[in-house]
């Protein structure tokens, strides 16, 4: 069967050249506002240094759709491996920048070999559990090697002090096997202890019930005792040790400044990340329903909220163009999501399909923890919002991560003769 | 592939159900709340400022003031919001030319652009309030009201009291979980800093919408998020400050420490450490010049002598010794020892002072005439362990309970401090202890502590500086939590012989000429030998006789003998405490002039050998102000007569 270049997506390249051009909206208003005379001259060439790369992503997307998916699937091992090195090479040998030790300098740029390492991570696991003729999570050898092949990368950001790129890889583990076919109690096993550990910040009394409820529901689901005996032992043993953390071991300052996003305006946090979050809040209010208009935005153009142009991107769009502008953004990137699971459900082969989940999971990990902290439910977690944030390797790397599923969908004809 | 397509449709319903879940939120924060809700016009931002509280003040015994806040003036730009065509109104307003405001202008952007940064400081009450008055046609100028120390008497304390600087970086990094930040003030040494935690008081908040254009629209939900500053407790001191300027005046041209205690309570009535600072240059940004001085001066004026030197105590260590041996029954009340002009060990002589030769005489005698044979013999018959174990007990070799003060424990050498020193060693090493003299030293307060005791039977008082803490918004009051004496387990009639034998250094000996005119008091003189240059001169005090009310040490560097410099200054401060005057006798006025104008330190080598080089950290600016000097623990010089 030949290919035709005529069954590429449209609408996901629409709906990633429009994320794109608000980024770089929201990023001309933080660097050529009314401010502009008192911001450095790099900063202002941040902007066009973020033109640049958005025209660099869209030359790589052409040349992903060039290369047959065998070459992918072929490319996939070696991809993950050249990641785990680049991400060694960035820890004995990587920049720092505000603590976290993920970047390797090529000439006058800097390459964040975190975001790399997604892409290789996600082409990896999609190769593996793609390789069983059935489907593949059913099979918890499968399912544990899956895991360990993302936890690999993710220990290894760790190391690089960088938690929030961490807390994606391990995302990913119930989303990839999830669609790859592993049982529904599994799934909800591995994302248990994070639910509970979240409840027991907030509250230890709330993780509780929620370990005994969750327990209760997975034994009465999965009718297996030893399900129900991994579901107490993960949700009460993360509530025990983080409540004990939280009161033994931490001083109560640092405890607060853990807890400073469950009630930022307290007086204690006004200074530190908690004012942050404030600030970021009262960016998005002073946007109101209709913002305040592109370049006026009070918040913005006094750099009030740190990381403006790019962890705190949204801000910016919710301030200066309020709540229909932030909608809008949300749906274009709540459409492109969709979109994409479309294209890798309509992918009858693994492979396709679990590069496209695991794309929409790295994507949606990024959306919720990043638009989750602007607006103050999460605590601050360095993340960028993909397409909008200013910065290089992100916007490459979920690029082609986007350019890798829109091949295997115009090209998923060809995957039965290679695959089966 | 039914199972498959539920898959999917659970997984875009889990997508929807996050992008649903922001998407609220966004309408919660931005569409419900936005305008009403939080009082925030649509179009403004929050900009928090923080006032500073109230620093507690510092009162003297009598309740006198002796330091309070005075407020300082800062005008803030901030380069954003600033209007270039405005430079020429602020520059008329502020005295000063246009290039200096341009100059200011272009070093605040260097430092924050968006940000108010303080660009003139203390500028008067004047200049300040015209400035205010203009507020409104000059945006991006804001000012700042800052509370520095103001100190009301004559006398300086300045060891005492301590001085307060800026914050430095390293300072903060540690405190930074205390609430400091970059620009706070921050006691550094004395009181200002045992006492920080509760002088500084709480910093208060509060909260200003302002538009785009950074100016102030109005407070943000009506101030009712304000929180006022709270202020620190004021300290109510032990010191008399008369006493205290009055001892300073007495120490002019000298290096040496004085300190008078109230020998019931530890109350320390004055502390002086010469040379000493001015506290009220610390008010202002110190200039580079000022900081410069104080680090290179070869005798450090930042070093409290009184808490931190060590010194050999020579004779005022007699009584001591005295008082060792009648407990430990190496001598009896009323026995006779010879006081021959020189005493024997192996092949060396160690001999009297001017090679005198008393005869046999009690130990009352000893210390009326400073015999050292007398002493060289208890010494010689006294196991070193015991010497060492009972001048621990007097509260020698360690830190004194007056917590916050760097502090020196001084030396009191055991058995393993020879043998480490020396390897072999003989009595001829030790011999010297006897007479204060050798490898040993103290600090003034340890020896004003002793003083207290040998004049109260046995007491050693708790040093203290602060009666009270009084919070002046709550008045609530909290005292310091102060040891009980500790009991010296010697009988007290031999601390009546020790006591009768220093009444009569002052009615017969060396330090009859130094009387209180109708006061009868009890002292010994000291002279610590000093390899490095001319003798240290010590005495110890206490009076009246009977019933003392205030026991002094004092100690005047490179002065030669102790009747000299240092028994005058004693006698001189006790009689001001306890008459609040001082007798207009021609002995009184001879003492008084001859120290202010002719009793002067010798050149000698620095009290702290050890010194480090002088720092070559740059001065304090507003921003960077480094720590005045490291701890140290000085055991001082060691005089040796081996």
């Amino acid at each position: 069967m030949q290919n035709s270049p005529w069954k590429l997506d449209p609408w996901t390249l629409l709906l990633w050249a429009g994320l794109a051009v608000a980024g770089l909206l929201a990023l001309y208003s933080t660097t050529h506002g009314p401010a502009v005379e008192y911001l450095s001259a790099s900063v202002q060439d941040n902007f066009y240094r973020q033109l640049m790369w958005i025209g660099l992503s869209a030359v790589g997307i052409g040349i992903i759709l060039l290369f047959p998916v065998r070459i992918l699937r072929y490319a996939a091992y070696p991809a993950y491996a050249a990641t785990l090195v680049l991400l060694v090479l960035s820890l004995v040998a990587g920049v720092e920048v505000h603590g976290t030790r993920a970047w390797l300098a090529l000439g006058p740029f800097r390459l964040q070999v975190s975001e790399l390492a997604k892409v290789g991570t996600v082409l990896a696991v999609a190769q593996l559990l793609s390789e069983r003729h059935t489907r593949a999570g059913q099979d918890l050898r499968f399912a544990l090697k899956a895991a360990a092949l993302i936890v690999v990368p993710a220990l290894l950001v760790i190391l690089q002090n960088d938690l929030g790129t961490a807390l994606v890889f391990f995302g990913l583990v119930p989303i990839m096997l999830f669609w790859s076919g592993l049982s529904i109690s599994v799934i909800l096993l591995m994302i248990s202890p994070a639910i509970a550990g979240y409840l027991a910040l907030i509250s230890t009394p709330i993780a509780l019930g929620f370990a005994v409820v969750f327990t209760g529901a997975l034994w009465w689901h999965s009718e297996r005792r030893y399900i129900a005996g991994l579901a107490a032992t993960f949700t009460g043993g993360v509530t025990a040790v983080i409540s004990f953390v939280l009161s033994k071991i931490l001083q109560p300052y640092q405890v607060k400044r853990l807890l400073s996003f469950t009630n930022p305006g307290a007086e204690e946090f006004r200074q530190g990340v908690g004012f942050h979050l404030v600030q970021s809040k009262v960016a998005l209010q002073s946007g109101g329903l209709w913002g305040t208009g592109f370049m006026q935005g009070p918040q913005t153009q006094g750099a009030y909220v740190p990381e403006q142009t790019t962890d705190f991107i949204f801000s910016v769009i919710a301030e200066e163009f309020g709540l229909i502008g932030s909608l809008v953004v949300l749906g274009l990137l709540a459409a492109l999501l969709l979109r994409l699971i479309k294209l890798g459900a309509d992918v009858k082969h693994p492979f396709g399909s679990i590069v496209a989940a695991g794309a929409v999971g790295v994507y949606l990990i990024h959306i919720f923890i990043n638009v989750g902290m602007v607006t103050g439910i999460l605590p601050v977690i360095g993340l960028p919002l993909p397409f909008l944030s200013y910065g290089g390797s992100a916007m490459l790397a979920q690029t082609a991560l986007l350019g890798i599923v829109l091949n295997t969908h115009m090209r998923r004809e060809d995957l039965s003769i290679y695959g089966y | 592939m039914d199972e498959y397509r539920t898959r999917v449709r659970i997984y875009a319903g889990v997508v929807l159900l996050v992008f649903v879940l922001l998407g609220l939120r966004l309408v919660q924060l931005q569409g419900l709340s936005g305008a009403a809700g939080d009082g925030i016009p649509p179009g403004s931002a929050v900009r928090s400022q923080s006032i500073d509280p109230a620093r507690g003040a510092m009162y003297a015994r009598d309740s006198t003031l002796l330091v309070d806040n005075k407020p300082t003036y800062t005008i803030l730009l901030t380069p954003r919001y600033f209007d270039p065509s405005k430079a020429s109104l602020l520059a008329k307003l502020l005295g000063v030319a246009d290039s200096t405001v341009q100059h200011r202008l272009t070093q605040a952007r260097e430092r924050n652009a968006f940000r108010p940064v303080p660009s003139f400081q203390e500028v008067s009450f004047e200049t300040f309030s015209r400035v205010q008055e203009h507020l409104y046609e000059l945006p991006g100028v804001s000012y700042d009201v800052e509370l520095r120390r103001r100190y009301h008497t004559a006398a300086r304390a300045a060891h005492a009291l301590g001085y307060v600087q800026e914050i430095d970086d390293r300072t903060l990094a540690r405190q930074r979980s205390r609430g400091y930040r970059l620009g706070d003030r921050i006691g550094r040494t004395g009181l200002e800093h045992a006492y920080e935690s509760i002088l500084r008081g709480e910093r208060g908040r509060e909260f200003v919408l302002v538009n785009v254009h950074g100016t102030e629209v109005m407070r943000y939900r009506n101030g009712t998020k304000d929180e006022p500053a709270v202020s620190g407790y004021d300290l109510h001191l032990t010191l008399d400050h008369q006493l205290q300027a009055f001892a300073e005046s007495l120490f002019v041209g000298k290096r040496g420490a004085a300190v008078a205690l109230d020998p019931d309570t530890g109350g320390i009535l004055s502390l002086v450490s010469t040379p000493d600072f001015d506290p009220a240059l610390f008010t202002q940004s110190v200039s580079a010049s000022v900081w410069d001085s104080l680090r290179s001066n070869p005798h450090d004026p930042l070093y409290n002598r009184a808490t931190q030197s060590g010194y050999p105590p020579g004779s005022t260590w007699k009584p001591f010794m005295a008082l060792v041996a009648f407990q430990t029954g190496l001598l009896r009340r009323g026995q006779r020892l010879d006081c021959p002009p020189g005493y024997r060990i192996g092949r060396r002589v160690f001999s009297n002072h001017r090679g005198k030769d008393e005869g046999r005489i009690t130990a009352e005698k000893a210390i009326e005439v400073s015999c050292n044979t007398f002493f060289y013999k208890l010494m010689d018959e006294m196991e070193l362990g015991t010497w060492h174990d009972w001048a621990r007990t007097f509260g020698f070799g360690e830190k004194t309970p007056l917590s916050g003060f760097r502090q020196a424990s001084g030396l009191i050498p055991d058995s393993s401090y020879f043998t480490r020193t020396y390897g072999q060693w003989t009595q001829g090493y030790t011999i010297n202890l006897g007479i204060g003299q050798g490898d040993m030293s103290v600090t003034p307060l340890q020896l004003a502590r002793y003083t207290a005791a040998l004049s109260n039977g046995g007491l050693l008082p708790t040093p203290h500086l602060v009666r009270k803490a009084v919070h002046p918004e709550t008045g609530r009051t909290s005292h310091p939590d102060l040891a009980p004496p500790d009991t010296i387990p010697v009988d007290s009639v031999y601390f009546e012989s020790v006591q009768e034998g220093m009444h009569r250094v002052m009615t017969d000996g060396t330090g009859k000429w130094i009387q209180i005119p109708d006061v009868p008091s009890a002292g010994k003189t000291g002279t610590a030998q000093n390899p490095h240059g001319e003798d240290h001169s010590l005495f110890i005090m206490f009076a009246p006789y009977e019933d003392p009310e205030i026991a002094l040490a004092v100690a005047v560097e490179n002065a030669g003998y102790g009747a000299t410099a240092a028994a005058p200054i004693a006698s001189l401060m006790a009689e001001k405490y306890l008459t609040g005057t001082i007798a207009d006798t021609w002995e009184r006025n001879y003492w008084r002039k001859r120290l202010r104008e002719e009793v002067r330190s010798g050149p000698g080598q620095d009290t702290a050998p050890e010194k480090p080089p002088p720092s070559t950290s740059p001065p304090a600016t507003q921003v960077d102000a480094r720590p005045a000097s490291p701890p140290r623990d000085s055991t001082g010089t060691e005089a040796s007569s081996r």
